[in-house]
């Protein structure tokens, strides 16, 4: 059997197999024996870690190191799955990030979803297969289908409340998604034009340099990734669904779209752009308009919300410009610090849904899920109200989050090393219209909750206990935050050098 | 070690205070005073200890991009350090019978903390980066402290001060960020001593004019100069004594040092180009500050803008390129510290005793009825007007001196004339300085009668008032320490 069509190392595909596994291990547990429900979370919770135990092994390798997989016979290094330290990084969050929203949604006797958890779990487990799958997926077929994988089970999880709102949101955001594929789809086959090659490569794309009139394709191919995945990064102009399927989604499905989806989508970015950084291509003004658009509209807008959710989601769009600002110049560095940024910003905003999470369980939803809910916390929920504080200040980019802030430093370095000046001046405006995003929040945090604009002091008596998961998970998050905010190496190691 | 130890402490008793807010323990005024009085002797203590040991730390942080925890003490952040650990525990001690309103005493004794460690940090680093971040560590803990312990007569004033503050100063130093990037991506490393040394060899006049102009905008809001000066009346009307002081004392001198070290010391071309209209908006500054004193009424704001025209003659001094004007510049900071200090903790107490800083109101003077909090007033303004003897002499005369005699590369005609005006604007000083002093010192008014100033209240004043006196005697104090490292600035060596 040595002599297989494609050699197949299941070591290295452990992060893809081990949550796909999982979701079927769960789906026959199911069918064998109904109303089970935490074993649900304890077989996907298992199938995550072990996911996340196979990336150890990709992580912090040299760069150009990758552990490859799936390759055609014959040699010639064509293969269709490898693993290097930025792929391998961005599994690592991935699965971390999926099973963190497991702990958010540990189910609770009130809540019953349609379907059982393990509908849901095994949703949650598909489409986090489908992050590390495009994370490694190196030719068309797969990057395509994986990229899906990621995108189409979160469609579901959306829907999966039933409420109007979750509808709507679940609508919107399976019409992105099918625009998405098609431009998607599209790119991928003026790529195979312009390439002749269905591998995402550097050897791929190095084919065109000598042939001018092939570099048109592949460049309109690139904007036209960048357009696909704009819209599973929330970038503007294709970001109108995030604050509609943030607020419609439960929270744990929601701090999911945050974390899980934007890996898958960053993921598949980086795929393309690694494939075409060695060909020294000029900046991408397409990128860097995009991001200037992004991190603007995004803070103007979150400025203006006062639902925590609706907020967190036009954040979302602010800092997913952040994540690609770097990519306007392709080379290696902007890779590294694009994922960096994106790590910095998952970790945070997890953190932060958790403790609304958390609050939602303790005060009720409509005590939670607005800014005003929010006065006085730090007195009420001192715990809970700095673990907050500390996410809040890491989105802004202010010290004590020192993560944030370091994230910042990173993505900026390859924008000024271009001498791309008018972007900068646009971020460090923009890094202000952040804090001012955060500090309304902030301020909410800090304030005495008797001096409210309508005169009564809030009880802050009959809050219930949270849901020891949603604490743990919390505890984790924050812990992390922590750590990275205190040596930031932390993060920008497993990235590779 | 003596380093790491000093930012330990001010950084570990602040985060703790501030965790264990809630606990009954440290939520007691007293108990949190003690806990942060001793962390700030203590770190006093390794301040001078390292100033005068002078030991250096180096060690690997971020290697991914190239950043290390490089820290050491020179002559040009010396005085600075000392300042910054005697404020820190002065505005402790005037605590102790000012108690903080608006939240609990560990939050308050917690942000001065994070405050001191931010400063020193500063002042300390020898990486680019590291002095960006430790820049950006006073802020948030500066913000607690005016929005949540502010002025509370007027909720939605201290939400726009505290705001203002906060983005402004945010802007600036992201600018400024941008601008260190390109500087160590220009020149190839992050050490400060490194770049300084180089004097920005390797560097293109295009290039060093802009990052220049980029790093004098971010740290330009910092100081802060005209026209980016909008922020700081407001943050320091609303800020309660303790926040004003180390606003005013320590974190404006953030900004100085900044350009000294960032700008004149690796970037000489670029800031020689961009010099002249540094030091012009330096003396509309100086004009600009001292025509609002003159007609100013709330007490507060009136010192928050003789702040800016006292930053003017700083800037003015930076921009003259010689070592005379760097001189003038670093002890201009310094007076300009133990001064603003001073008057801020003044008026503070006299905001307390009055319930409001309004110099309309009639009160009783100040000479009749507490002749300590007189006699300290009297010492400030007079040194804040320059009067030869006093601290504020030295610095803003030095910096006249060395805008009239520029660097060579300077337009020396364009220097004297804004060294001229800068003249006229020590007239206008005396002419606020001694308006205030009319208003509230002179006269017989006995009421309404107030307490003078008492135990730690009077012992900060004092210290303060003597230390205007002895720097104004003898100002090779801080001169001395300064000047070998400034000369190897403006590689005046030879001369």
């Amino acid at each position: 059997m040595s002599q297989a069509v494609v050699s197949v190392n299941a070591a290295v595909l452990l992060p893809v197999l081990a949550p796909a596994v999982g979701a079927a291990v769960i789906l026959v547990t199911d069918v064998a024996a109904q109303h089970l429900r935490r074993t649900h979370y304890v077989i996907a919770l298992a199938s995550l870690l072990i996911g996340a135990a196979g990336t150890f092994a990709g992580l912090g390798m040299v760069a150009g190191d990758a552990r490859q997989t799936l390759c055609l016979p014959g040699g010639g290094g064509q293969c269709m799955f490898a693993a290097d330290s930025i792929s391998s990084a961005l599994q690592l969050a991935a699965l971390l990030a999926a099973a963190l929203t497991l702990l958010l949604s540990w189910p609770d006797d009130k809540l019953q979803l349609p379907g059982g958890t393990a509908v849901m779990v095994s949703l949650v487990l598909a489409a986090t297969a489908g992050a590390t799958a495009v994370a490694g997926a190196r030719d068309l077929g797969s990057w395509l289908v994986a990229l899906e994988l990621a995108t189409l089970p979160t469609v579901a999880l959306v829907a999966l409340r039933g409420a109007r709102s979750a509808i709507s949101g679940a609508v919107a955001l399976l019409t992105t998604a099918l625009v998405s594929f098609g431009l998607l789809a599209l790119a991928a086959a003026l790529w195979f034009t312009a390439t002749s090659s269905a591998f995402l490569t550097p050897a791929a794309a190095l084919a065109v340099v000598d042939d001018p009139a092939r570099r048109p394709i592949l460049v309109l191919a690139v904007v036209l990734v960048v357009a696909g995945v704009g819209f599973k990064l929330s970038l503007v102009p294709f970001h109108a669904w995030t604050p509609e399927a943030y607020d419609g989604a439960p929270l744990p499905i929601a701090a999911f779209l945050a974390g899980v989806s934007k890996i898958a989508a960053l993921a598949a970015l980086l795929v393309v752009i690694r494939a075409i950084a060695p060909l020294g291509a000029p900046p991408l003004t397409a990128i860097a308009i995009v991001a200037a658009l992004s991190m603007t509209l995004g803070n103007i807008m979150a400025m203006r919300q006062n639902g925590v959710v609706r907020l967190l989601a036009w954040s979302t769009v602010a800092h997913a410009g952040w994540v690609v600002l770097p990519l306007a110049t392709v080379s290696s560095a902007a890779v590294h610090a694009s994922g960096a940024y994106l790590l910095a910003y998952v970790l945070a905003t997890l953190l932060a849904f958790s403790v609304v999470a958390a609050l939602v369980q303790t005060r009720g939803s409509d005590r939670a899920r607005d800014l005003t809910a929010y006065r006085g916390l730090l007195r009420d929920h001192p715990v809970l109200a700095s673990a907050l504080g500390l996410a809040l200040l890491s989105l802004a980019g202010l010290p004590p989050g020192v993560l944030g802030l370091i994230a910042k430093v990173t993505v900026l370095r390859p924008v000024v090393a271009s001498e791309l000046w008018l972007l900068a001046v646009i971020a460090a405006a923009n890094a202000v219209l952040g804090v001012a995003v955060y500090v309304r929040w902030l301020r909410a945090i800090l304030a005495s909750p008797d001096a409210g604009p309508d005169g009564a002091a809030v009880v802050a008596a009959r809050d219930r206990q949270a849901h020891p998961a949603t604490l743990v998970a919390v505890g984790l998050a924050g812990a992390a935050l922590v750590l990275t905010s205190l040596s930031p190496q932390l993060i920008l190691g497993l990235l590779g050098s | 070690m003596v380093i790491l130890l000093l930012l330990a402490i001010p950084a570990l008793t602040g985060s703790a205070l501030i965790v264990s807010g809630r606990s009954t323990r440290t939520s007691l005024q007293g108990n949190a005073n003690l806990l942060s009085l001793g962390a700030s002797v203590a770190t006093a203590a390794l301040v001078v200890a390292a100033v005068i040991a002078r030991p250096a730390v180096d060690r690997s942080w971020l290697p991914a991009l190239g950043v290390r925890l490089q820290f050491s003490v020179d002559g040009i952040s010396a005085p600075l350090l000392l300042l910054t650990a005697a404020l820190s525990i002065a505005v402790v001690v005037h605590a102790r019978s000012h108690a903080p309103h608006g939240g609990s005493p560990a939050m308050f004794y917690g942000c001065l903390q994070l405050v001191e460690f931010g400063a020193l940090a500063t002042f300390l680093s020898r990486d680019a980066v590291v002095f960006f971040l430790s820049f950006e560590v006073v802020l948030i803990p500066m913000w607690v402290l005016i929005a949540r312990f502010g002025d509370s007569h007027d909720l939605a004033a201290r939400a726009d001060a505290s705001g203002r503050f906060v983005l402004y100063t945010v802007f600036g130093s992201t600018l400024m960020l941008v601008g260190i990037l390109a500087l160590v991506q220009a020149a190839g490393t992050a050490n400060l001593d490194k770049l300084a040394e180089a004097h920005g060899a390797g560097i293109e006049r295009p290039s060093q004019i802009i990052i220049a102009a980029l790093l004098l905008v971010g740290l330009g809001i910092k100081i802060p100069m005209w026209p980016l000066h909008t922020w700081l009346p407001p943050a320091h009307t609303i800020a309660p004594t303790a926040g004003s002081v180390l606003l005013a004392a320590v974190l404006l001198k953030m900004g100085t040092y900044g350009v000294v070290r960032l700008i004149i010391a690796p970037l000489p071309i670029g800031f020689g180009a961009l010099a002249p209209a540094f030091a012009t908006a330096g003396v509309i500054g100086i004009l600009w500050g001292g025509l609002a004193c003159l007609v100013e009424n709330d007490l507060k704001r009136l010192i928050a803008y003789s702040s800016v025209a006292h930053m003017g003659f700083v800037v003015l001094g930076l921009s003259s390129g010689t070592t005379v004007g760097l001189q003038a510049a670093l002890f201009a900071n310094v007076a300009h510290g133990v001064v603003s200090a001073l008057l801020f903790f003044l008026v503070g107490g006299l905001k307390e005793r009055w319930g409001s800083a309004d110099l309309a109101t009639a009160r009783a003077a100040l000479r009749e009825v507490s002749p300590r909090l007189g006699i300290a007033l009297v010492v400030g303004f007079a040194a804040s007007l320059g009067l030869p003897g006093l601290v504020g002499f030295w610095g803003e005369f030095l910096a006249m001196y060395s805008a009239w005699s520029p660097a060579p590369d300077r337009p020396e005609g364009f220097m004297r004339v804004l060294a001229v005006v800068a003249v006229t604007g020590t007239a206008v000083a005396a002419g606020y300085s001694l308006r205030v002093l009319r208003l509230i010192w002179s006269g017989d008014r006995t009421v309404p009668a107030h307490e003078d100033a008492r135990g730690g209240e009077w012992s900060v004043l004092a210290v303060l008032v003597a230390a205007v006196l002895v720097l104004g005697i003898a100002p090779g104090l801080v001169l001395n320490s300064t000047i070998k490292d400034v000369a190897a600035i403006t590689l005046e060596v030879s001369r």
